[in-house]
């Protein structure tokens, strides 16, 4: 597995832990890192992914529909998963702020066996770590 | 000079934005795993 995901394009780093089950992977600074590509390069390695988690700066922007996406590159943004701490980022939607957060991106869904290779990623924040 | 002054503005403030997307990025990726051997 740690080859698949080294192979994958944006990924400088990657330290796996096999006692708890815990992947890191470090982004190389071109922004070219895919999460969802991670996903199936790891689901393709045989194993199953129960929990993403990532800590990205972006800014906050309304899509084509006007809802919430965090923007993390030129052509990557997450919707948002609403809580509180989601709600608290509205007012910043379209401002130049920049924002750094910590949230979940995929969580295995309850009961379900098989899981899907390419789900949706949705961004559950679960800190925000700077506004600038 | 009006007009020059303006378009410097505009240059400035679209210059902020793009520096301010160019820092947007993914620092890093945590992944909780079932199934390793």
């Amino acid at each position: 597995m740690k080859q698949h995901l080294g192979r994958q394009s944006g990924v400088q780093n990657v330290v796996v832990s096999l006692l708890d089950g815990k992947v890191d992977v470090t982004p190389k600074e071109d922004g070219a890192i895919d999460p969802a590509g991670l996903l199936k390069a790891t689901y393709d390695s045989g194993v199953s992914v129960a929990e993403m988690d990532m800590t990205a700066r972006g800014k906050i922007v309304k899509d084509a529909v006007g809802s919430l996406v965090f923007q993390v590159g030129p052509n990557r943004a997450y919707m948002f998963m609403s809580n509180d701490l989601s709600k608290g980022l509205q007012a910043l939607a379209g401002s130049a702020t920049g924002v750094t957060i910590r949230g979940q991106l995929y969580k295995k869904p309850v009961g379900k066996k098989k899981p899907e290779a390419q789900p949706t990623l949705t961004l559950l924040v679960l800190e925000v770590q700077s506004k600038e | 000079m009006r007009t020059t002054r303006s378009r410097s503005a505009v240059v400035a403030l679209l210059g902020a934005i793009f520096a301010l997307v160019g820092q947007a990025q993914i620092k890093h990726i945590e992944m909780r795993v079932e199934g390793m051997t």
